[in-house]
């Protein structure tokens, strides 16, 4: 047997599995979208001919979620990078208990979302909540985190900001612990501030972890669903349903999965169209001399 | 500044434990008359006691995890090894494959899973939910143990076939005996991420008692948003979150060294 076929052998059953799981089931709903496939159907497809498709163009709904899964991802990649660069050059520095002060600052990315999610439902709970008596001892009247439709997405952003920013912060920190400690020590020999340091050295050095977080962070952020549907279940009105959410609720409450799976294709493409801005963007930034 | 992070990282999970260590009217006051009492387990007795008890999620959470990670190393180790001695395009092809499928939302996957599940009567059997939860565990895997592949010394495997032993026989006794640092570090990620998976949970399992964590505690919350046991839920939550916590306080260094190292070499 060849070294090649060996190894290709060896791969194949892991291959499988994962052409099982994820190809498959994106053949599938691309097919599924074509398709009428709900109670009046008897849940059997029936090819309806981008009845489905016409049907999403002119769906407000699926275009508020759109706008509010936007929204919510990118306000809050972008949080949890600059939190996590913070968060991670702390972590970075040399001192007693860094060990336990990576793991406890690790504990919110390790537990379950949902269980969390919970959590955050009772911190914001109006008016009995800690935030709502942190406010009243303050003489202000309570708050409705979670019910007050302008505000609430800043809520779930910050849940998952808490939540996720650790999980950025320990890629950025693999970064910071590749870079050599000796080019640090000549740049501060050489007189230069912290700010310089990071500005000239660690942030270039950095970049290549950034668009990983960045990538992984976005496309995660595009698919947010736990949070949201223990949080918030999609509310109030409406103004924190997810796409995910949208799919969900298509296919396991109206009982419509051909217009579930147009739903769930039509997020695949936006995923893979921003995430392969993001990448191009990222890398014509990362061609450009720097300074 | 460590002080501020550790409020900010604990303050959230710290507020649970005392939710559920404390009366409900002393949830709501912020105190209580001198008849009442402060602190309680009653919520602690209310989630053991209850149908189903919250000790069964815990072990069927337990009980995919545990098949979730034997069956995710058992296709990683030989895919890892496979992909690191390959070169040229195949590896070059399933290196992509496997970060574009390690960075995938899979909750896009759940319809189609959904309808698998059902056509292979695979639906409400918490054995079967650690095939899904496998794939989707091994893009990192893979990924992990082949940048750990990548550090052993070229000439150990060489020497190992010289003295006649077969590739079992040298992965078995000399490979990952070698490796077994970034093996447990990837075993631990790998039971993390089946102990809180959620939407495949949710809709492949729909009997009460076969629930995994997540959705029982989704199902939880499914109660109305104003008139909630809060109490009951931090309890919940807390029990919940025991398991894990231990786990990434005992094993801190070899998850945080096993991610960070994957992530440098991979």
């Amino acid at each position: 047997m060849t070294p090649s076929l060996l190894n290709a052998l060896l791969m194949l059953p892991a291959l499988l599995l994962l052409a099982i799981v994820f190809a498959w089931p994106l053949l599938d709903s691309a097919w599924l979208s074509s398709q009428a496939s709900s109670v009046l159907t008897g849940l059997s497809p029936i090819a309806n001919h981008g009845a489905n498709w016409q049907r999403l163009l002119g769906d407000a709904r699926f275009w508020q979620d759109a706008a509010v899964t936007l929204r919510f991802a990118v306000v809050s990649v972008g949080l949890e990078l600059l939190l996590g660069l913070a968060m991670a050059l702390l972590l970075h520095r040399p001192g007693r208990g860094r060990g336990w002060l990576r793991a406890l600052t690790l504990l919110p990315w390790a537990l379950p979302t949902t269980v969390l999610a919970l959590g955050w439902r009772w911190i914001y709970n109006d008016p009995y909540g800690p935030l709502n008596a942190i406010l009243r001892a303050c003489g202000a009247a309570p708050y409705g985190f979670l019910t007050t439709p302008a505000t609430t997405w800043l809520f779930t952003v910050l849940a998952d900001v808490w939540k996720t920013t650790p999980f950025v912060a320990l890629l950025l920190l693999a970064g910071l612990q590749s870079i050599p400690a000796e080019l640090e020590e000549s740049l501060v020999l050489e007189g230069a501030s912290p700010g310089q340091i990071l500005r000239r050295l660690t942030l270039p050095l950095l970049k290549p972890w950034i668009s990983l977080a960045l990538l992984f962070r976005l496309a995660q952020a595009l698919g947010v669903f736990d949070l949201v549907q223990v949080l918030t279940r999609g509310g109030p009105a409406g103004s924190t349903e997810s796409l995910a959410l949208y799919a969900y609720l298509n296919a396991m409450r109206f009982l419509d999965f051909g217009y579930s799976a147009t739903v769930v294709i039509a997020t695949f493409l936006l995923l893979v169209v921003l995430t392969a801005l993001g990448w191009l963007l990222l890398r014509r930034r990362a061609l450009e001399p720097s300074r | 500044m460590k002080g501020l992070l550790l409020l900010w990282s604990l303050a959230p999970l710290a507020w649970q434990l005392y939710t559920s260590l404390v009366t409900p009217e002393a949830l709501v006051s912020g105190s209580i008359g001198p008849t009442g009492s402060f602190w309680t387990l009653e919520n602690y007795r209310q989630v053991w006691l209850a149908d189903p008890p919250i000790w069964r999620y815990l072990l069927n959470s337990a009980v995919v995890g545990a098949a979730t990670t034997a069956l995710t190393l058992a296709l990683a180790v030989p895919c890892a090894y496979g992909l690191q001695r390959q070169g040229g395009r195949l590896r070059w092809a399933v290196t992509l494959a496997l970060l574009a499928t390690a960075i995938f939302p899979t909750v896009l996957l759940f319809l189609a899973l959904l309808q698998l599940a059902r056509t292979l009567g695979l639906a409400n059997n918490l054995l079967a939910l650690s095939l899904p939860y496998a794939a989707l565990c091994l893009p990192l895997a893979v990924l992990l143990l082949r940048a750990a592949f990548a550090e052993l010394p070229p000439d150990l495997e060489d020497a190992a076939r010289l003295e006649g032993l077969n590739l079992p026989q040298r992965l078995r006794h000399v490979l990952l005996p070698l490796l077994a640092p970034s093996l447990a570090s990837t075993a631990i990620l790998v039971f993390l991420f089946s102990w809180n998976e959620y939407p495949i949970a949710l809709t492949w399992i729909s009997r009460p008692e076969l629930l995994t964590l997540p959705p029982a505690i989704a199902r939880l919350a499914g109660s109305s948003l104003f008139t909630v046991p809060y109490g009951a839920f931090a309890a919940a939550t807390v029990l919940g979150s025991l398991p894990l916590l231990l786990l990434v306080l005992i094993f801190q260094r070899s998850i945080v060294s096993g991610l960070t190292q994957g992530a440098i070499k991979g």
